[in-house]
């Protein structure tokens, strides 16, 4: 039963993730793009039971980013025509070399004798209820989880710099530009 | 643990200097901050101490990294300083960067556990692609940071697959108990594949071929001292994680991939020389050297012997010295010139005697010419692989280091044998003197380079 | 305890960075003073060491200060060694070095590159003292090079003479040539003992026995260091030339110090020598060569200088004929005594030709002995000195060296009397040429003459009570004391398990004694007879002169020889090479490959497009290629 709803789950997934890529209008693979995260989720809620990881996951990516993503794409007034045509010779090497990345990939992990795959944490059923996961986070990960903060700070300073004004010349390259910027 | 704390709060300090308005005390605040995380560093000296559930330790490799990325973040930020006016609009944040940068290049160096490796990455990614696009009306500078930032998410993408893989594999995170699981299990395809694809994100961080692509055009669009940031800290911090790595996880069963690494690191040597020779303008030939370099600093990790440690921080050492300091001079160039071709250079030794000699030293040192420190960092690198049976990767070291010193030579060249009638070069007080301070260590580095060669 | 020992070497490097960085700033007082001064303060560090040492509360030490070479098995330390052996050496450079420092304060007083000057001076000191305190062979060799480079600054200090300039380029490639030899013996030390420390190295040579292959190689590679640096057959003729340097330099570097450090390397190293009896047999021959056929040169040049020189070379001829008769604490008294009186004839030479303004030619000097008592008086003392005559210092070390070679080959012995008679010879012409008889020079010069400044007598005067009474911290047991200085060198050969006793024979000693009193006596009235009641002609005419004359006055022709055996065939070979082969095959060959290089280049720039797209699927592929590749290896694919 939870195979196949695993397996339900991941074709639908992957269906959505394939035409994020195969749709022409930005606008559309955006909506695919949100519909993929909805199946990831779903494979944590379900299938994994991290019913938290499944939830933070819609709301971060499936609501914020992907709403900043529409937004973007909108004020830029992206649509089919915008896209770059690529050359038919360019996307069979790429399908091609993909597609050769995908079967190795596969392939080194299918061959895997699982039974000598030892060490793997029993998953009882409370590893991915909010209590585990908070005990986890702030006992045994606490260093990671504070380095991240970290990582988060530089975020917000490489925003603040993006996002302020400057009052400059627009240039191409530093060759003939004056010493001091101020 | 108290040298990670202090930095991070140094950049903070560093970000408030923006905002509350005392930039005039960033400088030297992130001055001596450095120099006293610098101290915590060797004061922790072969303590060896593990930190909360052994995400990472301070062992000596750990601090001796620590202390060459803070001393080039030093650097860098001193010469940021002589360059920009504090009143620039983003001098506090850009100086927060470097700092959050060089914290997350002591997360990188010192981790055991991959979650720490990945953090460590990503603070000091992040913070370059962000440094990149500092002149925001710049295109050459926008271009660059999207540039990198893409290729950066592309590779961190394989990073963090590579890490899933070898969880799935050991089931677990800690160098200690992947090496462990691995030792039990042997090498399998999940594991090997982790491996794989950890090792393709970490080369692409150190840009080996075929992942240098983004590095020429990152280099060249960013603003000089932030790329001499790259390429030193940046690659250092990459460097040192590389190998820790690898010495942590991966030594016993090194037979499997060394040759996939020597592979690389030769095809990376020749094509990074090969492709500098054409290249007219200087800052982006430094670029390609870098990449040459990073096939040099690959032979350490691919032997993975007991000297790989050493040979790799002597290696950083000289490679920061010479490699800042010749950036510095390509910006200063630039800003007199106007251009930074070879012809640029002409009549430097005239009109700037002091200049011209430490561009000669730091490109000596690129090149390997014995008694600067350069030579003895290829001496150990070199002489480590042969002793493991490695010729053939030597040999083509050897050779590509002879074409290095073509393009190496030709600045100098100019600078010496050339005329020119340009007005005497001008630069910010301090910068001279600092040039020189750096001429001067690569030399003493290459004539007694025991003192740090056997530390670690 | 001995941290302080460190310091010896590094006080005169800093000298030489003041001096060095501050010229011309830097005022001639200053510089002087600097330059003294820092060779002082090293003279004074090393007399406090050896004061310990006397009062028995100095052991040997290695200071190691830190690593210096690491690479794979290698460790090269920069550590410093002290011992008798090198307290002696440290004696001797640090106080005869300063000595001179200060007579060159007279000396060079008008020069414009006083400082410069000086400041090599302190550099060499510095070379000098870190090739006699080096832990290891490797550091022996830096000071090796290091004296060398200085050797050759100095040489040719007067650069803007062109002939002077020539003299340096020839000292230092036939240095090379003994380096070369030098640098290999240290390959092999490190084949096979795989180390260069003294430590290492002479514990590790016990296992090898008598006359080992190995062993003889590594001895005799080090001796050709030895020949290169020490001035012997064949390669010495460099020393003659090097006489071009300031005076003082002459007497530091081609007297007193550099030229002795062959000798004091093979003494270093005595126990691989007693294990390779060829090799000592080779140094016996060597030696004796060289003291007879400089001897021989020296009795008829007529350049001040030249004399000296090859009485130099001819002396150490005599150090290198006591080592090879194991009399290796012998050889270094020697060293010593001579470093005494040659730097003193050097110098008085020197106050010669200040007076006289630069005239070198003896020829055209003569009576001076009333107008340069203090020099005169000093220069008498080292002749007698070097002669050997008793008391004088030479008399004692010499007559050491003769007894230790009688025991092993009278034959030795003989031509080594002879040619100490030879050595009396040509002092004694060059003392009654210079002080004796008339004035030969023009009336003008004759009135300028005038004895030179305190500052470079007083160290002339200190030099001859060395000359004269050095002698007595060896004297043999027929004077009553026994050997003072080589039971102080005890420690250092003790080690030597190979070492043969010296028994000594009072009559041997007798006869030496009256024999030298005699030959001396007998030049000495010849002398007279010859160069003071005869005229002296003020040039000679070449075609007059009796063969054997003809044969010494142009050295044997040994550098018109080497011009046409080895400089003009390898000119030829040069121009061949340079003309034909280079131009067109090596040329050819390396522009060719430089021109493919940079097509390649051209082409392979061509992949950085500055697309991304095209930059990723690039990624892509070599990712696919790599995990292949990799995979396959680990027998995973």
């Amino acid at each position: 039963m939870l195979t196949s709803a695993f397996y339900f789950i991941a074709f639908v997934t992957v269906f959505f993730a394939v035409m994020v890529i195969a749709a022409k209008n930005p606008v559309h693979s955006v909506l695919y793009l949100v519909l993929t995260f909805f199946g990831i989720s779903a494979n944590y809620i379900f299938i994994l039971d991290a019913p938290f990881v499944g939830i933070v996951n819609i709301i971060v990516y499936a609501g914020a980013i992907m709403v900043l993503f529409l937004f973007v794409i909108m004020l830029m007034n992206l649509n089919a025509e915008a896209e770059h045509r690529k050359s038919n010779a360019f996307l069979i090497v790429g399908a091609f070399a993909g597609g050769s990345l995908l079967l190795i990939v596969v392939d080194a992990i299918r061959k895997v004798d699982w039974k000598s795959v030892s060490g793997q944490e029993s998953s009882g059923g409370a590893i991915g209820s909010i209590k585990v996961l908070g005990k986890v986070l702030y006992t045994d990960y606490i260093l990671p989880f504070e380095v991240a903060s970290v990582l988060f700070l530089v975020a917000i300073v490489g925003a603040v710099i993006l996002a302020r004004k400057e009052k400059l010349p627009l240039t191409v390259g530093q060759i003939s530009h004056p010493v001091s910027e101020s | 643990m108290n040298l990670l704390i202090s930095l991070t709060a140094l950049g903070v300090v560093a970000m408030f200097g923006g905002i509350l308005k005392f930039r005039s005390m960033v400088m030297p605040l992130s001055v001596l901050g450095l120099i006293g995380a610098s101290l915590l560093g060797v004061y922790a000296w072969n303590t060896n101490q593990s930190f909360l559930n052994d995400m990472m330790r301070m062992d000596n490799y750990a601090i001796a990294f620590s202390i060459v990325c803070m001393a080039g973040t030093l650097l860098t930020i001193l010469f940021f300083h002589f360059f920009h006016s504090e009143n620039e609009i983003h001098y506090a944040e850009a100086v927060a960067l470097m700092l959050f940068a060089v914290a997350g290049c002591a997360v990188m160096v010192s981790f055991t556990n991959l979650l720490m490796l990945f953090l460590g990455i990503e603070i000091l990614s992040l913070s370059l692609y962000v440094l990149a696009g500092l002149r925001k009306k710049d295109l050459l500078s926008n271009e660059s940071s999207l540039k990198y930032f893409l290729m950066g998410a592309f590779s961190t993408g394989f990073l963090l697959f590579g890490i899933a893989l070898l969880y799935g594999a050991t089931g677990s995170f800690a160098t200690t108990q992947i090496a462990y699981q691995l030792g039990i299990a042997g090498m399998n395809g999940m594991a090997a594949m982790g491996l794989l694809l950890l090792m393709i994100g970490l080369l692409f961080k150190v840009a080996a071929v075929p992942f240098q692509f983004w590095t020429p055009d990152v280099y060249q669009g960013a603003p000089t001292i932030v790329t001499a940031f790259m390429a030193t800290v940046g690659k250092v911090a990459a460097f040192a994680a590389f190998l820790r790595l690898f010495q942590l996880c991966f030594a016993p069963s090194k037979e499997g991939y060394q040759l996939v690494i020597g592979t690389v690191a030769a095809i990376t040597m020749l094509a990074g020389n090969i492709m500098a020779i054409y290249q007219s303008s200087t800052k982006r030939m430094l670029a390609y050297s870098s990449i040459a370099h990073a096939g040099y600093m690959l032979i350490a990790v691919m032997t993975l012997n007991a000297s790989s440690n050493g040979s790799i921080l002597f290696y950083s050492v000289a490679y920061t010295l010479a490699s800042i300091s010749s950036f510095l001079i390509v910006m200063v160039v630039q800003q007199n010139r106007n251009n930074d071709t070879a012809d640029d250079f002409n009549g430097l030794g005239k009109t700037n005697p002091w200049i011209a000699f430490a561009l000669a030293v730091s490109m000596l040192s690129l090149s390997g010419i014995p008694a600067t420190a350069g030579f003895f960092g290829k001496f150990y690198v070199f002489s480590s692989a042969v002793s493991d049976g490695f010729i053939w990767v030597v040999a083509v070291a050897v050779i590509s280091s002879f074409i290095s010193i073509y393009y190496y030579f030709r600045p100098v060249i100019a600078a010496y044998s050339k005329q020119t009638h340009d007005p005497v070069m001008t630069m910010p007080a301090g910068t001279q003197a600092l040039l020189i301070l750096l001429s001067l260590l690569t030399i003493l580095l290459g004539i007694l380079p025991g003192f740090i060669a056997g530390i670690i | 305890m001995n941290l302080s020992g460190v310091l010896i070497p590094f006080v005169p490097l800093l000298g030489f960075i003041i001096n060095g960085l501050g010229f011309p700033k830097v005022s001639k007082r200053w510089a002087a003073w600097i330059g003294c001064g820092s060779v002082f303060i090293s003279f004074l560090i090393a007399s406090v060491l050896f004061i310990q040492s006397l009062t028995g509360s100095f052991e040997s030490t290695t200071i190691s200060l830190f690593d210096w070479i690491v690479a794979g098995n290698i460790n090269v330390g920069f550590s410093f060694f002290i011992d008798h052996l090198t307290l002696i050496m440290l004696m001797i450079v640090t106080g005869v070095g300063f000595l001179i420092h200060v007579y060159s304060v007279g000396y060079m007083h008008d020069d414009e590159g006083f400082g410069k000057f000086f400041s090599y001076m302190n550099l060499f000191i510095f070379f000098m003292l870190v090739l006699v305190m080096g832990a290891n062979f490797v550091m022996m060799f830096i000071g090796w090079e290091g004296v060398g480079l200085c050797s050759y600054l100095l040489i040719g200090f007067w650069w803007k003479n062109r002939e002077y300039s020539a003299a340096a380029n020839k000292a230092f490639i036939m240095n090379r040539i003994g380096d070369l030899g030098f640098i290999l013996g240290i390959f092999l030390m490190f084949i096979t003992f795989g180390s260069s420390d003294f430590d290492k190295v002479f514990a590790g040579s016990s296992a090898f026995a008598t006359n080992d292959h190995v062993m003889v190689a590594i001895t005799l590679l080090l001796f050709i260091g030895a020949i290169g640096k020490s001035a012997q057959i064949p390669l010495y003729t460099w020393l003659p030339d090097a006489m071009a340097g300031p005076t003082p330099v002459s007497a530091l570097i081609h007297a007193a110090t550099m030229v002795t450090a062959g000798v004091y390397m093979v003494a270093r190293s005595n126990i691989l020598y007693s294990i390779a009896p060829i090799s000592l047999e080779v140094v016996t021959v060597v030696g004796l060569a060289t003291a007879v056929l400089s001897a021989l040169i020296a009795i008829t040049q007529s350049d001040i200088k030249k004399v000296l020189a090859y009485s130099t070379v001819s002396q150490l001829g005599y150090m290198f004929v006591a080592e090879g008769s194991s009399a290796y604490s012998s050889g270094i008294f020697h060293l010593m005594t001579h470093a005494f009186f040659k730097a003193l004839l050097f110098l008085g030479a020197g106050s010669v030709i200040h007076a006289l303004h630069h005239e070198q030619n003896l020829r055209k000097m003569g009576g001076l002995r009333k107008l340069l008592p203090v020099t005169f008086i000093t220069m008498f003392a080292a002749t007698l000195a070097i002669s050997g005559f008793p008391p004088f210092a030479g008399f004692f070390s010499k007559d050491e060296i003769l007894v230790a070679t009688y025991e092993k080959s009278p034959a030795v012995f003989w031509i080594l009397a002879a040619t100490s008679v030879l050595t009396a010879a040509y002092m004694f012409r060059l003392l009654f040429l210079t002080f004796y008889g008339e004035y030969r020079g023009g009336h003008h010069q004759h009135e300028h003459i005038h004895e030179s400044p305190r500052v470079m007598t007083v160290p002339l005067m200190i030099l001859a009570v060395l000359s004269t009474l050095g002698g007595f911290l060896g004297l043999p047991a027929l004077f009553g004391d026994t050997h003072w200085l080589s039971h102080y060198l005890e420690p250092v050969f003790a080690a030597n398990t190979r070492l043969t006793e010296h028994s000594e024979s009072s009559l041997l000693e007798i006869m030496i004694v009256v024999l030298t009193v005699i030959v001396i006596a007998v030049i000495w009235w010849w002398c007279n007879e010859k160069y003071v009641k005869k005229k002296v002609a003020p040039a000679i005419v070449e075609d007059q002169l009796p063969l054997w004359y003809k044969l010494s006055y142009n050295k044997f022709y040994v550098d018109e020889i080497y011009d046409r055996v080895i400089i003009k065939p390898l000119e030829w070979m040069g121009d061949f090479f340079y003309g034909k082969f280079e131009a067109n095959v090596i040329d050819g060959a390396v522009n060719g490959l430089g021109r493919m290089t940079v097509w390649l280049s051209g082409q392979l720039r061509k992949i950085q497009t500055g697309n991304i797209g095209f930059y990723v699927l690039s990624m892509v592929i070599g990712i696919v290629l790599l995990l292949i590749y990799g995979l396959s290896k680990m027998n995973l694919f």
